[in-house]
C-alpha cells in the first residue's frame, strides 16, 4: 500500500510540476503533462542526471483514474455542447464544419494510404490528425481576446462540429474495432447506435428527470451523484462493447439542458481536471519515446500538410461568415493545436492493439500532439505577422 | 439598443452591445463567475481587452452602473418607524458639547423632546441608560423622537459638522 501511494503521490506531483512549468513558458499543459508521464515512466529516458526516473510504473490505479479522464473529458464536451447554438446557426456551422473536416480529415486518409497504413489505421490516423484541441483553442482565444472578435464565432463553430462528429466517429470506430469480421462489425455498430440512440433519447426527454435527481443542496452529495451517473452509464457502455466515452458525452448534452450546468461546471470540474490530468499522464507513460524516432518522416509531413490544412480551411470558413482576410487567417492559425481528442481516439487504438494501433500511433499522436501545440501558440502568438504577410497584397 | 447573445462552449456566454457610431462593448461571463469587458472601435477592430472583474465585484460594479448603489436611501426606509417618532443612531465626537456630561446633566429630553434609549459604546451597548449615565466622547447615541426633534438634538449633539 505504501508504494501505492508513493507512486499515485510523484505522479500527481509531477503532473503540478510539469503544469507549473508549461504555465510559465506560455505553453499549454496538455504536452507537459504527456511529457511528465515520459520522463517518469518505465520506458526510456529512464534516467536523468544518474538517478532512475521510472518511478512510476504500469499501475492499474493509473488506468482507472485515465480512464475516468476519458469519460469526463466528453462528459464535459457533451455538457458545453450547445445544441441551440448548432441549430441556430446550423447552416454556417455545417459548410465550416465540412470544409474542416474534407481537408483534414482527407489529408490525414492520404497520408495513411501513402505510408502504407491498413483502412484501420488509417482511418485512426486521420482523426488523429482531424480534430483540433477545443481546450487549447478556446484557451488560446480568452488569452488574446479573439474571443470578442468576429472571428470567434468560425473558431468555436468548427469545434462545435467536430466535437460532434467526433462523437459519432468514436462510436464507429469502438464498434469496427470489436473484433470479428464484417458481419460482426456491423452488429456491433448497430448495438452501439441502438444504445446511444436510446441514451439520446433519455438526455433530451429526461431533463425533467435530471433535473429532479440532482437537485441538492449538498455539494458533497451534488459531485457524489454526478460522478455516481457518469461513471454507471460509462461502465455500462463499456460493458455492452460501446465506447464509454461517447455515452458520457450524450449524458452529458442531457444535462446541458438543466439548470445544474453551472453548478457542475463548478463542483465537478475539479475531479474532471485531475482525471484527465492523469489521463494525459497515462499516454506519456506508455509511450516509448524512441519510436517516435521511427515516425520522424512522417510526423513532418504530417505536421506540415496538416498545418496548411487547417489554414486552407480558416481562410475558407471565414469566407463563409463573411470575414476579412486577416481575420479568416486567424480562424486557421487558432485551430491548429491538436490535443485531447486525438489522445481519446489512441488511447481506444492501444486497447485494440494490432499492427500499428499499438505502438507506432501512439507514438505519432504523441510526437504530433507535442508539435502541434507548441507550433499552435508560436502561430498564434505570432498571428499579426503572419497575417500581414498574407493580408497586405490583397487589401 | 441591440444585445447580441452567444453560448461559449467551455467558457460561458458572451453579450455584445451595441454603443453609439460602430462601437461595440463585449462583455465575457465565464462560467466561474469571472466576467471580462471588452470594447470594438468598430466592426473591424480588434478587441481590447478593457478589465476582468471577479464575480462580487462584477455585480457591485454593475449595480454603480446601474445607478442602484449611488441612490441615496430614502431615509424613511431605513429608520425604524414608531408611528411619528423614528430612531436615530448619533455619533459623540470629542468637541460636542454633551461629551463628558450625565445625560440628566445634557437635559436632551427637556431641549429636544428626544429619549436617548441606548448608549453604544464600542462593542457594549448600555440600554435603556439611566440618568446619571454619562456621555463620553465615541459613544452613539440612539435616539428615539420625531424628525423635528431628531434635528434638534442633532444640532446640540453634533453642532456644526453635521
Amino acid at each position: 500500500m505504501a508504494e501505492l501511494l508513493l507512486e499515485l503521490g510523484v505522479a500527481v506531483a509531477g503532473l503540478a510540476a510539469a503544469g507549473l512549468l508549461a504555465r510559465r513558458v506560455g505553453l499549454s499543459v496538455i504536452p507537459a503533462y504527456i511529457l511528465a508521464g515520459v520522463l517518469l515512466g518505465p520506458n526510456a529516458p529512464t534516467e536523468w542526471l544518474g538517478l532512475s526516473t521510472a518511478l512510476v510504473g504500469d499501475r492499474e490505479f493509473v488506468d482507472v483514474l485515465a480512464e475516468l479522464g476519458v469519460v469526463f473529458l466528453l462528459f464535459f464536451l457533451g455538457l458545453e455542447f450547445s445544441v441551440d447554438q448548432l441549430l441556430r446557426d446550423r447552416r454556417k456551422i455545417t459548410a465550416v464544419g465540412v470544409v474542416d473536416f474534407a481537408l483534414n480529415f482527407g489529408l490525414g486518409l492520404a497520408i495513411g494510404v501513402a505510408f502504407g497504413w491498413t483502412l484501420v489505421e488509417t482511418l485512426f490516423l486521420a482523426g488523429v490528425v482531424y480534430i483540433s484541441s477545443s481546450a487549447v483553442v478556446t484557451k488560446s482565444l480568452i488569452e488574446t481576446g479573439w474571443i470578442a472578435n468576429d472571428e470567434s464565432d468560425p473558431i468555436l463553430g468548427t469545434l462545435v462540429f467536430e466535437d460532434l462528429l467526433i462523437a459519432v466517429y468514436l462510436a464507429l470506430l469502438a464498434a469496427v474495432t470489436g473484433g470479428g469480421g464484417l458481419r460482426s462489425a456491423a452488429v456491433s455498430v448497430g448495438t452501439a447506435f441502438a444504445f446511444l440512440g436510446a441514451l439520446a433519447g433519455v438526455a433530451w426527454y429526461g431533463a425533467g428527470l435530471f433535473e429532479r435527481a440532482f437537485d441538492t443542496d449538498s455539494d458533497e452529495q451534488f459531485v457524489l451523484r454526478v460522478v455516481g451517473v457518469t461513471t454507471v452509464v460509462a461502465g455500462a457502455a463499456l460493458a455492452l462493447g460501446v465506447s464509454e466515452a461517447v455515452a458520457a458525452f450524450f449524458l452529458g448534452t442531457g444535462l446541458s439542458q438543466t439548470s445544474h450546468v453551472e453548478r457542475i461546471e463548478h463542483v465537478v470540474a475539479p475531479a474532471r481536471d485531475l482525471f484527465a490530468a492523469v489521463f494525459f499522464f497515462a499516454i506519456g507513460l506508455a509511450t516509448d519515446v524512441t519510436l517516435v524516432a521511427g515516425v520522424l518522416g512522417l510526423l513532418a509531413v504530417a505536421v506540415g500538410l496538416t498545418t496548411l490544412g487547417k489554414l486552407v480551411g480558416g481562410v475558407l470558413s471565414g469566407r463563409v461568415y463573411g470575414l476579412d482576410r486577416r481575420r479568416s487567417l486567424r480562424v486557421g492559425l487558432a485551430l491548429v493545436p491538436r490535443g485531447e481528442f486525438s489522445l481519446v481516439l489512441v488511447a481506444l487504438a492501444v486497447e485494440v492493439g494490432t499492427g500499428r494501433l499499438g505502438g507506432v500511433l501512439p507514438a505519432f499522436t504523441v510526437g504530433y500532439v507535442l508539435v502541434m501545440s507548441v507550433v499552435g501558440s508560436v502561430l498564434v502568438g505570432e498571428a499579426d505577422r503572419v497575417t500581414d504577410l498574407f493580408a497586405r497584397p490583397g487589401e | 439598443m441591440t444585445v447580441y447573445e452567444t453560448d461559449v462552449p467551455g467558457v460561458g456566454k458572451k453579450f455584445e452591445v451595441e454603443l453609439d457610431g460602430d462601437q461595440r462593448l463585449v462583455v465575457l461571463v465565464h462560467h466561474d463567475g469571472k466576467r471580462e469587458v471588452f470594447h470594438k472601435d468598430g466592426p473591424d477592430a480588434d478587441a481590447q481587452r478593457l478589465f476582468s472583474l471577479s464575480g462580487d465585484r462584477a455585480r457591485k460594479v454593475g449595480a454603480i452602473l446601474q445607478g442602484a448603489y449611488f441612490q441615496p436611501v430614502e431615509t424613511d426606509s431605513v429608520d425604524v418607524p414608531l408611528g411619528d417618532a423614528i430612531i436615530e443612531w448619533l455619533d459623540v465626537n470629542p468637541d460636542s458639547p454633551v461629551a463628558g456630561r450625565t445625560l440628566s446633566g445634557a437635559k436632551l429630553r427637556q431641549q429636544t423632546g428626544v429619549s436617548v434609549i441606548a448608549i453604544q459604546r464600542g462593542a457594549e451597548t448600555i440600554p435603556n441608560p439611566s440618568p446619571d449615565d454619562t456621555i463620553a466622547a465615541g459613544d452613539i447615541l440612539v435616539t428615539l423622537g420625531t424628525r423635528d426633534e431628531q434635528a434638534a438634538v442633532e444640532a446640540l449633539v453634533a453642532p456644526e459638522d453635521g
